[in-house]
This record gives C-alpha cells, sequence and structure tokens, in this order.
C-alpha cells in the first residue's frame, strides 16, 4: 500500500510537460460509458499513453477556462456544445478537419472545424412508476401534460442557471412555441415545478429514489436508471425533444498534436461509432442500430423522429438573456 | 528547573534579542507560506471580479449589486447561518459540557459519534438525510410519516449536523480546562450551580464560544453542498457561486460573491481582540484541576440529552451503511454485498491515494497550525495580527473558491510552485490550508488557557521562550495537538469541493469516486464506497488511540 503511494506520489512529480505517445483527454461523458470508450480507444492506439479526467460538464468547464493560461489536456472529448462555444473554452481550440468529418452532417459540427459532434443526448421524464400508482396520476407523454394541476408538487426539473440539461429543456420550449407563448407555458409549468434542481441528472436520480413522481432530466440517464433496476419508465416528451450535442476538439496548446489527431480521427472510425451506439441514443454518423436495452426502455426506432429540430446557434446566443429572464420569472 | 540549567545560560538580554529575532524569523515563514498558498491563491481568483466583458473595472460589482437578487440571498444565507450557530452552539455546548463537566456514561463512545458527520464526504452526509427523511425516505416510507425535508429547515437541520463536530471540537477544548480553586471558593460562598455556571464556567469559555460561532456561521455561510441538495428551491450566496462558476463558466460575478462572503471573517476578526481582551488565562502555575463531583440527578439529565443527540448521530451513517448492503434502496431490500465490488474508475486505488495524502495533511497540518497558533499568541511580533487573520480566513472561502484559485495560482508557468501542479503535494497543502482555520482555532483555544506567568516564570529563571515552549507549553498541549491531527486526516479522506479541481488521472481521491458514482445515479455503490472511507477513518481513530495508549497517556482522549 505504502509502495503504491509512493509510486503515486513519483508519477505526479514527474515533469508535466508532455511525452511523445502521451495525451490527456478531458471529457465529460458519464463515468461508465467514458470508461468503456477509452478501453476501445487503447486497444486501437496501444502506442499512445490516453490520460482521460472525467468531470461533469459544469466542473470540466470551470476547470478548463482556470487552466486557460497553460492548459493541461490536448483533446475535449464529448463535452456540451452549448458550453465549447463558450468564448473563453472557444478560443483555447484549434480547428481541425477530422478524417471522415463530412459523414456528419453540417448541423452537428462548428463551421470552421473548430468542433465536431459525434454523439449527443436528448430531454427525457423520468417517471416513477410505483409513485404514480400511489398517488392515483397517469404516466405524463408531453409538456403539456406536465401543468395538468394533478402533477401540483411532484414534478422536478434542473436549473437552467446551472444545468446545460435545464437550458436544453427551457430553450426548447421556448423555440418550439416562440418566446411570448413560451414563457407563458413555463410560467403554468412552474405552478407545477416542486423544486429546481441544479443539475441535469439529480432529477431523474430523484424521481428514480421516488422521492418525486417525475424528474425532467435526458435519456441516458433515464435509460440508466431503469437498467439498475428502479420501478421507473422514460418518457420523450411528445413536442419532441431538446437535445444537446457532446463535441470533440483540439486544443491549440497541444504539445502532441500528432497524437491528439489520431485520437480524434478514432472518434469518428466505424469501430469507435459502434461503441456510440451501444451507449448512445443520438449518433450523428449512420452506422450501427440502437441497441435493445435502449427500445426497451421505450426509445423509437428513428430517434429523428422525436427530436425538436434545435437551433444551437441561437441557443447559445440567447444563454445570458434567457436565463436571466428565467431567474427573474421562477426563482426567490 | 535544573541549578545545572540555570547556571549554564547566558545573560538573560543576549537571549531576549535571540528570542525576538528567533520569533522573527518563524513569523515570517509562517507569514510567507499563508501567502504563497493562500493569499496568492485566493486572491488570483478573487481579482476575476474586476474582469468584466470589456476589461478592467467595477461592472461585476454594479452588475451583482444592481439587482435585487443578490440581497435576498443575502437574507436567506443569513437567516440559514445565524439560526445554524444558534442551534449548534447551543447544542454543542451542552453536549461538551455534559462530557466534560458530568460523570454521563460511555464518554468515548459519545465522543467519537458526534464526529461522525467528519467521516464521510457531505455528500454522503445529505444523501443520508434524505434515505431517512426524504419524501421516499425511510421514515416517511416505511413509518407511515408525511413531510418534505427539502427547503430553508432541511437546510438548517442538515447544517447543525454538519458543523456539530466543529462547534464540539472547540467548545470540548475549553471547557476541559479549567481550574478547580474558582469552584471550590464558589461552593464554599455558596453559590448555586448555575450562578456558578453563569459567572465562571460560561465567561471562562468566552474566547471558545466566539470561536466555535465564528467557525459554524463561516462554514454554514460558505456550504454549498446541503444548499444544493436539500435547499430545494432555498437558494443562497454559496449556491448561486455554484450557479456563475459552475453553471455558467462565469468566474467574474462568481468572484463578487466569493468577496462578500469574506466579510464574516474581516468582522470577526475586528471583534476578535475585544473578546481575547477578557479572556482569562485559565490554567496557571498554581492551578488545580477540576474534580467533577458526583450528583446522579445531574447525570441522568445530561445522560438521557447526550444518549438523544448521539441516536441521530448514529442515525445517517447507519442508513448509509444499510443501503451500501442491500440490493436496490428503498425498493429491494435483499442482502447483497455487489456494491462492494467498485466498477467505477480506477477501481479502489483511489482509497490508497487518499490514505497517503491524509497521513500526509495530519502531519503537514499538524506542525503548521501549531507553529501559526503559537506565533499568532505567544510572539510579539508586528506580524501576528495579519498571521491570525490569514489563519482564520480560509472558513469563509468556499471549496470551490480556493480549489479554483489553486488552479490559477500554480498552473501558471509564471509561479516557480508550478511543478507541484498536478501532484499529490499540492493537494495536500491544499487540505491543509483548506482546514486551516479549524486545526488553529482548536490549538489557539487550548494556548489562551494557558497562562503567560508560565513565560514570565521561565522568563525570570532564565529560560528562553522557546524552551518555555517545549518544557512547558507543548507538553501541556499536546494531546490536543494529536486531536488536531486527527482533524486532518479526517478532512482530507472526504472533502470534496475544493479537491475536485486539482485531481488528475492519477491522484484521483476517493471523495471524488463517491462524487462519480453519486453523479452517476449509483447511491448504493456511492454509499458503499463512502462505507470503506468511514471504516478507514474509524481505523485511523483507532491507531491514533494506540499509539497514546503505548505512550503513556492512558487516560488523555483524543477528542476532547
Amino acid at each position: 500500500m505504502k509502495n503504491t503511494v509512493l509510486a503515486g506520489v513519483l508519477a505526479a512529480l514527474l515533469p508535466t510537460a508532455a511525452l511523445a505517445g502521451e495525451i490527456t483527454v478531458y471529457t465529460a461523458y458519464e463515468e461508465d460509458e467514458a470508461a468503456a470508450f477509452l478501453d476501445l480507444a487503447k486497444q486501437a492506439m496501444p502506442d499512445i499513453e490516453v490520460n482521460m479526467l472525467r468531470l461533469s460538464t459544469g466542473d470540466l468547464a470551470a476547470r478548463i477556462i482556470a487552466e486557460k493560461g497553460n492548459p493541461q489536456h490536448d483533446v475535449i472529448w464529448g463535452f456540451a456544445a452549448s458550453t465549447i462555444v463558450n468564448p473563453e473554452i472557444a478560443d483555447t481550440l484549434e480547428a481541425y478537419t477530422a478524417t471522415g468529418v463530412d459523414t456528419i452532417p453540417a448541423a452537428f459540427r462548428d463551421g470552421d472545424n473548430m468542433w465536431f459532434a459525434v454523439t449527443g443526448y436528448m430531454a427525457a421524464f423520468c417517471v416513477n412508476t410505483e409513485r404514480v400508482e400511489k398517488l392515483g396520476l397517469d404516466v405524463p407523454k408531453s409538456w403539456a401534460d406536465l401543468v395538468d394541476p394533478k402533477y401540483k408538487g411532484e414534478v422536478v426539473m434542473p436549473n437552467p442557471a446551472s444545468s446545460g440539461t435545464g437550458y436544453i429543456q427551457v430553450s426548447s420550449i421556448l423555440q418550439m412555441k416562440g418566446e411570448e407563448e413560451g414563457w407563458s407555458f413555463l410560467d403554468q409549468l412552474d405552478g407545477n415545478i416542486a423544486q429546481y434542481i441544479k443539475s441535469g441528472s439529480k432529477p431523474c436520480n430523484a424521481a428514480a429514489a421516488g422521492e418525486y413522481a417525475v424528474g425532467a432530466s435526458f435519456d441516458m440517464r433515464a435509460i440508466k436508471n431503469i437498467e439498475e433496476g428502479f420501478p421507473m419508465v422514460m418518457v420523450i416528451p411528445a413536442e419532441g425533444a431538446g437535445n444537446e450535442l457532446e463535441a470533440n476538439a483540439l486544443v491549440a496548446s497541444s504539445k502532441n498534436k500528432d497524437d491528439a489527431r489520431r485520437f480524434l480521427d478514432w472518434t469518428l472510425t466505424p469501430e469507435a461509432v459502434n461503441a456510440y451506439y451501444d451507449w448512445k441514443a443520438i449518433v450523428t454518423v449512420p452506422g450501427g442500430s440502437l441497441p435493445e436495452r435502449f427500445r426497451s426502455a421505450g426509445m423509437p426506432e428513428d430517434t429523428n423522429s422525436i427530436l425538436y429540430p434545435t437551433d444551437f446557434q441561437a441557443a447559445g446566443k440567447d444563454r445570458d438573456r434567457i436565463i436571466s429572464e428565467w431567474q427573474r420569472r421562477y426563482e426567490n | 528547573m535544573t541549578e545545572q540549567a540555570v547556571a549554564s545560560t547566558p545573560p538573560a538580554r543576549r537571549f531576549r534579542i535571540g528570542d525576538s529575532s528567533f520569533a522573527l524569523v518563524v513569523s515570517i515563514a509562517v507569514l510567507v507560506m499563508m501567502i504563497l498558498f493562500l493569499v496568492i491563491p485566493v486572491g488570483s481568483i478573487l481579482l476575476r471580479s474586476f474582469v468584466g466583458a470589456t476589461g478592467w473595472g467595477l461592472e461585476n460589482y454594479t452588475e451583482t449589486l444592481q439587482s435585487g437578487r443578490v440581497w435576498e440571498l443575502v437574507g436567506n444565507s443569513l437567516a440559514v447561518a445565524v439560526l445554524t450557530t444558534i442551534l449548534s452552539l447551543a447544542l454543542a455546548y451542552i453536549y461538551a459540557y455534559a462530557i466534560q463537566r458530568t460523570h454521563v456514561l460511555f464518554k468515548g463512545f459519545l465522543r467519537l459519534v458526534v464526529m461522525t458527520p467528519l467521516f464521510a464526504p457531505s455528500l454522503v452526509q445529505a444523501q443520508g438525510l434524505i434515505f431517512l427523511f426524504g419524501r421516499n425516505g425511510a421514515f416517511n416510507r416505511f413509518l407511515g410519516f408525511d413531510f418534505d425535508i427539502y427547503g430553508f429547515w432541511g437546510i438548517v437541520l442538515a447544517d447543525v449536523l454538519y458543523t456539530f463536530p466543529y462547534a464540539f471540537l472547540i467548545l470540548s477544548a475549553a471547557l476541559a480546562a479549567s481550574d478547580a480553586r474558582l469552584y471550590e471558593g464558589a461552593v464554599v460562598m455558596g453559590a448555586k450551580p448555575f450562578r456558578i455556571f453563569r459567572t465562571i464556567t460560561l465567561p471562562s469559555t468566552r474566547y471558545g464560544i466566539a470561536a466555535a460561532g465564528f467557525v459554524v456561521f463561516s462554514l454554514t455561510i460558505t456550504d454549498f453542498g446541503n444548499a444544493i441538495v436539500i435547499g430545494g428551491d432555498f437558494n443562497v450566496l454559496a449556491t448561486e457561486i455554484y450557479n456563475k462558476v459552475i453553471g455558467q463558466g462565469k468566474f467574474g460575478l462568481g468572484a463578487v460573491i466569493g468577496v462578500l462572503l469574506l466579510a464574516p471573517a474581516v468582522i470577526s476578526k475586528l471583534l476578535e481582540r475585544r473578546i481575547a481582551k477578557r479572556q482569562h488565562a485559565l490554567i496557571t502555575d498554581q492551578s488545580k484541576p477540576l474534580t467533577v463531583r458526583d450528583n446522579r440527578r445531574r447525570d441522568l439529565i445530561f445522560g438521557l440529552y447526550t444518549y438523544a443527540v448521539a441516536c441521530v448521530f448514529l442515525a445517517v451513517p447507519l442508513i448509509v451503511l444499510l443501503a451500501s448492503l442491500v440490493k436496490l434502496w428503498p425498493y429491494n431490500l435483499a442482502f447483497s454485498l455487489k456494491h462492494y465490488s467498485f466498477d467505477v474508475q480506477n477501481g479502489a486505488q483511489p482509497l490508497w491515494n487518499s490514505i497517503g495524502v491524509a497521513f500526509a495533511t495530519a502531519i503537514f497540518g499538524v506542525i503548521l497550525v501549531t507553529v501559526a497558533a503559537i506565533v499568532s499568541q505567544k510572539f510579539r511580533t508586528p506580524l501576528r495580527g495579519p498571521i491570525s487573520f490569514l489563519a482564520i480566513l480560509p472558513t469563509s472561502i468556499p471549496g470551490m473558491v480556493l480549489g479554483l484559485g489553486y488552479v490559477l495560482a500554480f498552473n501558471s508557468t509564471a509561479n516557480p510552485l508550478n511543478v507541484l501542479y498536478g501532484t499529490f503535494p499540492l493537494i495536500v497543502l491544499l487540505y491543509v490550508y483548506y482546514n486551516h482555520a479549524q486545526g488553529f482555532l482548536i490549538a489557539t483555544t487550548s494556548l489562551k488557557q494557558i497562562s503567560a506567568t508560565f513565560d514570565e516564570a521561565s522568563t525570570m529563571l532564565g529560560g528562553s521562550q522557546l524552551r518555555t515552549l517545549f518544557r512547558v507549553t507543548l507538553p501541556i498541549l499536546w494531546p490536543t495537538l494529536f486531536g488536531v491531527g486527527v482533524f486532518f486526516f479526517m478532512r482530507a479522506m472526504v472533502s470534496l469541493s475544493a479537491v475536485i479541481f486539482l485531481i488528475t488521472p492519477q491522484t484521483q481521491v476517493a471523495a471524488v469516486s463517491v462524487l462519480q458514482l453519486s453523479d452517476r445515479g449509483a447511491n448504493n455503490q456511492a454509499a458503499a464506497f463512502s462505507v470503506c472511507i468511514m471504516l478507514i477513518v474509524l481505523a485511523a481513530l483507532l491507531l491514533a488511540r494506540c499509539v497514546l495508549w503505548l505512550a503513556g497517556a492512558r487516560h488523555v482522549s483524543l477528542i476532547r
């Protein structure tokens, strides 16, 4: 034990400058999916030592901004597109046209090739069947259902001021209904919301734990909680699900760009794409098919049919304004 | 002092010069460390409060202070902090009194059990409360109650549990020192117990109460863990920093609120001198240790109170243990050990990392805190003011702010200490300075009670201050310091919010694994990982106990 501690200290004391054949990847993929993808990457590129740090989107963004003066990472992998466009982060990136990037529809990558997204996630409700039954409620099918007074105090959703998932939910409602009607709908919804929770995954976990009947969250969280065995179903809102892309990018200050580029190229290989299809409901590159476990959780085969065609540009541009308006209306 | 020692000492005058230059050198060293590992990191993030969209200026301040929102948040934060401070101090004082001044049974157990909130990451404490009192928690689900923990009262409950051990440690140290002569005199004069309490006990623990009050207030007002998990829609200043920094990547606006949170430290510094002036030293050259008299009725009443409190504190770790041992809490209560085969990144390795880090933190923490306490209490150099202020400043800094400050300061290639970035030693230093105030206050509370007459007597006999320190002060103080070491160990095993920004793929610590598991909804596995952390902390306490025993200090308790 002592030796491992000592070895750890020594390893950490070694110069931090990237060695040839070594890259550091920052990712916001969920912990278990990141580990699965990383295993494949290591098999495909045995000569590269890939160090991966996994943090939630917000924590990772704060860290990238704080490290801006001397970035420690070579690659950003699976990181919310609406956050990667934050100027403080976008400034640290370098354009790279990854091999095979043209298989991604233009809507899912940056026009100047600063980033591209191979995967994404969508808004989904986590509904606790045990609690719904106990309270004599129905399983809601849409955002419109959630304003019914019978759900009062039984719905939790993420706070858009602190959660990217929360923001895509609010922003997609405003985009699909138009601002005026959208805000008046959110006013109605607000009457039923028990809590605006400060993370995107927690509302689903709260519903899974039976604290509330409905937690507005995102698809993968719902599917995994169902797999854990919680008495829960996933509902994709009938109006169309707001969605977020998970982007990959090259860091301009990387001291090992050759390997960083190889890694980015790898994220587009058929083998990687196959793995994405095992873990993700939104994969922007064709190939693979929806795994059985997704279908049994309630995901339709053609995920495009349920996605709301999000205007990512507008969503990014309007973020500050929408958040302050949202806080003015619904907080304190 | 032996005759030989007196005879061999050179003239006192030279000693004074030696003493004061020695004092100055040590003071400077303490201050330099504080500047490097506290002022520069905190300064580099607070400086961001002056960087707006259009460059340097007060833009962030005008934006924050002009919105009505911030004043509501100040009101919310104050309401939570004031109520928590009153409740926590009152409950902990009575508890500490029971342990130090009555004959309640099982004192060792009672001391240990109120420390349990320090045994696991605060995340787990909050999760444990939800397992117990949540809308679908054990009470509501299995016992048919119907209450809702989320909101103001939930935060207050969680914060009282979270701050109680700190208040207890300081108050217990304050109540441990006493001079029996005062009490004997009072009894001879026919004073009633309550009058004795009011005129002797309470005034003699004034500094301890003030120190504990400051710590509890600061910890509560800067804590965002409990507010986020249990607060529901009740927003406070600390969650607003989270919104700005983590939610929106706006360091400048978050830093403004960080600056507001420094106010309690500044105010308490201004008040400290007034309180300290009235503190008498309790242990003097003529002191007699207090022997507690027998009183059945008193012991029964205090006994009932302490056992009731102990039950509340035991409930949380027990429910976490239970959740770690069932298939799926609260739906499938069949016994299962599957959550103990950790499938989180790096498996159990972070536990070993944390043990090493926690040991190092304990050792460096005790040394740095003790030297700082001595410098600020015993050395009359012009630096003692700044040192004692900086020593308590860390409680006013949210972990998130300090962690990001470390990134800004040590990741910069302009900093010669840049080599530390991404290493365990930096994590150790972060833990030491993050918990500096509590360790410092425990040490000073004890130090203040040791009379200056020792120094005077010793100096008159020709002994240097330094000699007094090693011969008199430290021998009286060392059990307290051992306890401070254990405190640092526990904090380093479980602190999360600051270290999250410093870990690298090679330097992951145990608390982060708990966060990763909790993030992905694996609450049972997170509980299992926390149980391992708790067992390690318990084992460390046991080990420390054995060390004390072997060292011959059999009657000294680790937690006072």
